[in-house]
């Protein structure tokens, strides 16, 4: 009975994730073909070539966290607000109005940071003001602006929950006790939502290591992640064995880092309930 | 989906018992999607080709063509569209590396693609594509062709590509922007450091970016050296913290003036100049590349016969000639020069003088498929 | 700090009002406003190409998100009669699958099929009896399929959070009234985990209609719209995908205010009733 009932799943995960990671391993300790492609063969060669690439991921490793702590910065006071200061009759529909921009394409949204930092839009109102031939297209900000713009949605809502949950008479007894309003904030409610900022910094950053779309349109090629490297290699070089062997080194980046973020939250989690008890 | 759904239109007996079969096929997939076997069904991809084959009046209701940026005029389709009721999907990409590596990994779905000079060798060697049936472009005509642009569509006597335009890779420059005039590769990449910096393109593959690095340093635009490709490299890398992008598709940045300079194609450097005549079209003294553009049928297209009516239809002189005009780019056809207006030939962008085209170089199959230029483009991308 | 948060939404919606105009311009262009027209919408839904893309993407996305939702809540069920050991193997992989980066997912996928059908398509070849044998390829299948995993990662792990919270008494109350482990599941299981098995297949419903890059290595010649769109912004983007991402939006705003009003009207019904 369990068995049939996960039986589906797991040949999911058997022919989609498992074969197609095995397929990586083995195409990563391959060659090149002359015209591009697939050779069979054993070598590590592909993984010495590695830090060929050394700085698309060091600019991963670098935006990525970044990117995620920018958004927990704008994330947070919205959070905040829409969890404790919001008027409840209308707090639905804002916290919906954060969702709804998931309901059009990303693509569609950041082709209209396209226009929006291209010459015919901020620079040109810049210009109007005084400042002639700023350039914001197809920089490191435009790529962070992107990442803003794609990711807060995901930062927002984790710290909301968690701050929606936190008991209010908590915040009272602060106050009756005679906390001021920011010893309270940062003695009671930011502890308190740690277990959402975690969440949310974890996710986003995450999701940013493996991110391709925002710096091709926003960075104009030459802002690189990663994945960008990776797409690169099979859509440009048809270098498949060095393409495989850099998915699978970015699959044990996100390991690293999601067991170096549990790690963290787990430790702040255990001596945040201490400090409770 | 719906290609699948909706009814031919004209229908001989047998196609229609295919179009029934095709769709019996499609309706088992889906179902067979939803209830997870999946891609056990996923079948059938490849089958559609053998019956059409015989059929050619049938064209089915559409078709795909891969192409360049900016490479077509849209009314040309609208008027296939019109006269035989196929409708063309036009899809563009960045480099010839591109097409190649899609059409090796499979399953485009093209029925006809512009591939350029130096890559039909290796498209034939791959048995990418297919040698053409001149019999069904009737409106082709070799005997009316430059063969010094269309000889490199020929393998072992085989037509397996036929020419579409030929062209130079030059530098487009914003006059209105950049006061320092510039002649050559060299002071392209002398002028994207200092008073261009910021605002200058380079193409998004490794033949033309590579090959002007490797021009304005004073080596061949075809150079495999390790050692020039190493010097070409330092100098990429360099320059790359003073570009606007990275990017192929040049002409929306230098129209909105975000880039002031670029590496650019005549027929981009036509239109651009037709429509900003403050943007001015150069070619390098020191070098560069001269190259010529095909069309091909790959081997999997799936629609072949609608692939030879579309290229039957771009061959005709009248219908090549609105393309010519609205493309910009030099025709191989003394047919279409005939018929093409004073203005255009006497354009010296798009027919410099021969003196101007003397230090251009084709590119190479080499070239092409040289792992070292793949991987130097790829570090100058990801550095 | 309202001033703040006035700013933010206006970020959020400040591009996609710059969509929304643009899809009513009378000019071909999604960059410089010329005029007023509704023209786009009529060309847009009259794109054989770019309604086959929606097509496609709707439907890609029902299946996968269908699926999904099916054998997600079956595998989500399964694993809490599991032993600690299959239950760590199968959290393991389910975790794996919502954080291995979309790119490689796509990549991975595509590189495998290749492989794959390279071994499979002859052999079909060897034994089909006929003129014609069926070729493998890349296509719809492929597409849900890869999206199918995320999505079912997703319903597994919210369904299981839901069965966790339930507790297993009522279960167990249920089992001592006699009900046969079916008719527990039916009226007792089911109705409390239903809420998180639609949650699951909305969420894998968006995310697979707005999923670019899995399907932009796995799609074959298949075209979906996030794939359009990209290509759009490669030729140059008419105001065409502005009214149709205008349409979506609207669509799904309509379907949310929908779906509210009817829990609300649910929710007015006296208590015991439900």
């Amino acid at each position: 009975m369990t068995a049939a009932f996960v039986a589906p799943a797991a040949l999911w995960l058997a022919v989609f994730l498992v074969l197609p990671f095995i397929a990586m391993l083995v195409f990563a300790f391959g060659r090149r073909a002359p015209e591009g492609g697939y050779l069979p063969a054993f070598t590590f060669e592909q993984f010495l070539n590695l830090p060929a690439r050394a700085t698309a991921f060091g600019n991963t490793l670098l935006l990525a966290p970044v990117g995620a702590l920018l958004c927990l910065l704008v994330a947070y006071p919205v959070a905040y607000y829409l969890a404790l200061r919001a008027d409840p009759r209308h707090r639905l529909v804002l916290i919906s109005l954060i969702v709804v921009p998931f309901w059009t394409s990303l693509l569609v949204r950041t082709y209209a940071w396209m226009y929006i930092l291209g010459s015919r839009g901020l620079p040109s109102l810049l210009e109007a003001v005084g400042l002639p031939d700023i350039r914001m297209l197809n920089t490191p900000g435009a790529v962070l602006v992107g990442i803003l713009y794609g990711y807060l949605p995901l930062m927002i809502m984790p710290i909301y929950v968690s701050l929606e949950k936190l008991d209010r008479r908590l915040l009272e007894a602060s106050a009756d006790l005679g906390a001021r309003p920011v010893a309270t904030f940062f003695g009671v409610t930011l502890p308190l939502s740690m277990p959402g900022v975690m969440t949310g910094t974890a996710l986003v950053t995450i999701l940013l290591l493996g991110e391709y779309l925002i710096p091709q349109l926003l960075g104009g090629g030459k802002v690189f992640f990663i994945g960008n490297a990776l797409v690169d290699l099979f859509l440009q070089s048809r270098n498949w064995p060095f393409g495989s062997a850099i998915a699978v080194t970015l699959v044990l980046v996100v390991v690293v880092v999601l067991t170096v973020a549990m790690r963290i939250a787990w430790r702040f989690a255990g001596t945040r309930r201490v400090d409770l008890v | 989906m719906s290609k699948f759904i909706t009814k031919p239109i004209t229908a001989s007996e047998f196609t229609s018992e295919f179009m029934r079969l095709k769709r019996g096929s499609v309706t088992r997939r889906h179902f067979l999607g939803i209830t997870g076997l999946g891609l056990a069904a996923a079948v059938m991809g490849r089958s559609g080709a053998f019956s059409l084959e015989a059929h050619a009046q049938d064209l089915g209701t559409q078709m795909s063509l891969a192409t360049w940026p900016n490479y077509h005029d849209p009314a040309t389709f609208e008027a296939f569209t019109v006269k035989t009721g196929v409708a063309v999907e036009v899809n563009v990409f960045g480099s010839n590396e591109e097409m190649l590596a899609k059409l090796q990994a499979g399953g485009t779905g093209w029925d006809l693609f512009v591939p350029t000079n130096y890559t039909i060798s290796t498209y034939a060697k791959l048995g990418l594509i297919d040698p053409l049936d001149l019999s069904k472009l009737p409106n082709y005509d070799p005997k009316t062709e430059t063969p010094r642009f269309t000889n490199e569509g020929i393998i072992d006597g085989k037509t397996y590509a036929v020419p579409k335009n030929w062209g130079t890779t030059g530098i487009a420059i914003n006059t209105g922007k950049l006061k320092t005039p510039v002649t050559s590769w060299k002071e392209f990449f002398e002028l994207a450091q200092t008073e261009a910096g910021g605002r200058v393109m380079v193409h998004d593959y490794q033949l033309t970016t590579i090959g002007n690095a490797l021009v304005s340093l004073g080596y061949k635009f075809n150079s495999i050296d390790p050692a020039e490709l190493t010097k070409a490299e330092e100098l990429l890398i360099k320059v790359k913290p003073h570009l606007f992008a990275i990017n192929s598709d040049y002409q929306p940045g230098m129209r909105a003036t975000d880039a002031w300079m670029t590496m650019c194609w005549t027929n981009d450097g036509a239109q651009l100049n037709r429509d900003m005549p403050e943007i001015a079209f150069v070619l390098g003294k020191d070098g560069g590349e001269i190259w010529s553009d095909f069309y091909a049928i790959p081997t999997s297209a799936a629609n072949k016969p609608a692939g030879y009516a579309l290229l039957d239809y771009l061959m005709t002189p009248e219908n090549a000639v609105r393309e010519h005009i609205a493309n910009g780019a030099p025709t191989t056809d003394s047919r279409v020069l005939a018929l093409l207006p004073a203005e255009v030939t006497g354009n010296k962008i798009v027919y410099p003088d021969e003196a101007a085209l003397t230090p251009l170089e084709f590119g190479a199959a080499v070239t092409l498929t040289d792992p070292a230029r793949a991987e130097v483009m790829a570090r100058f991308k990801s550095a | 700090m309202r001033a703040l948060v006035f700013l933010v939404y206006l970020f959020l919606y400040a591009p996609i009002a710059l969509v929304v105009l643009f899809s009513f311009n009378a000019g071909r262009s999604a960059s410089e406003f010329t005029g007023f027209s509704v023209a786009w919408y009529g060309k847009a839904f009259s794109n054989t190409f770019l309604v086959q893309a929606l097509s496609n993407s709707l439907f890609i996305a029902a299946a996968s998100a269908a699926l999904a939702a099916v054998f997600g809540t079956m595998a989500a069920l399964a694993i809490e009669r599991m032993g600690v050991r299959m239950r760590l193997v199968f959290e393991g992989l389910f975790a794996a699958a919502i954080v291995v980066p979309g790119v490689v997912i796509g990549i991975a996928t595509l590189v495998a099929l290749a492989a794959v059908f390279s071994i499979l398509n002859p052999v079909i070849a060897g034994i089909w009896p006929g003129e014609s044998p069926p070729q493998f390829g890349l296509g719809y299948a492929s597409i849900i399929a890869a999206h199918g995993l995320f999505s079912m990662a997703v319903v597994t792990m919210i369904v299981r959070a839901r069965i966790a919270s339930l507790g297993r008494d009522i279960v167990e109350a249920s089992d001592d009234l006699y009900a046969t482990p079916f008719g527990t599941f039916r009226q007792i299981v089911l109705p409390q985990i239903m809420p998180s098995i639609l949650a699951g297949f909305l969420l894998a419903f968006t995310f697979s209609f707005d999923d670019f890059i899995i399907a932009f290595f796995v799609a074959g010649s298949n075209t979906t719209l996030p794939i359009y769109v990209f290509a759009s912004i490669r030729r140059g983007v008419t105001p065409e995908i502005n009214a149709v991402a205008t349409s979506v939006l609207v669509a799904s705003l309509i379907l949310i205010l929908a779906a509210r009003l009817l829990m609300r009207e649910k929710k007015t019904r006296p208590l015991g009733e439900d």
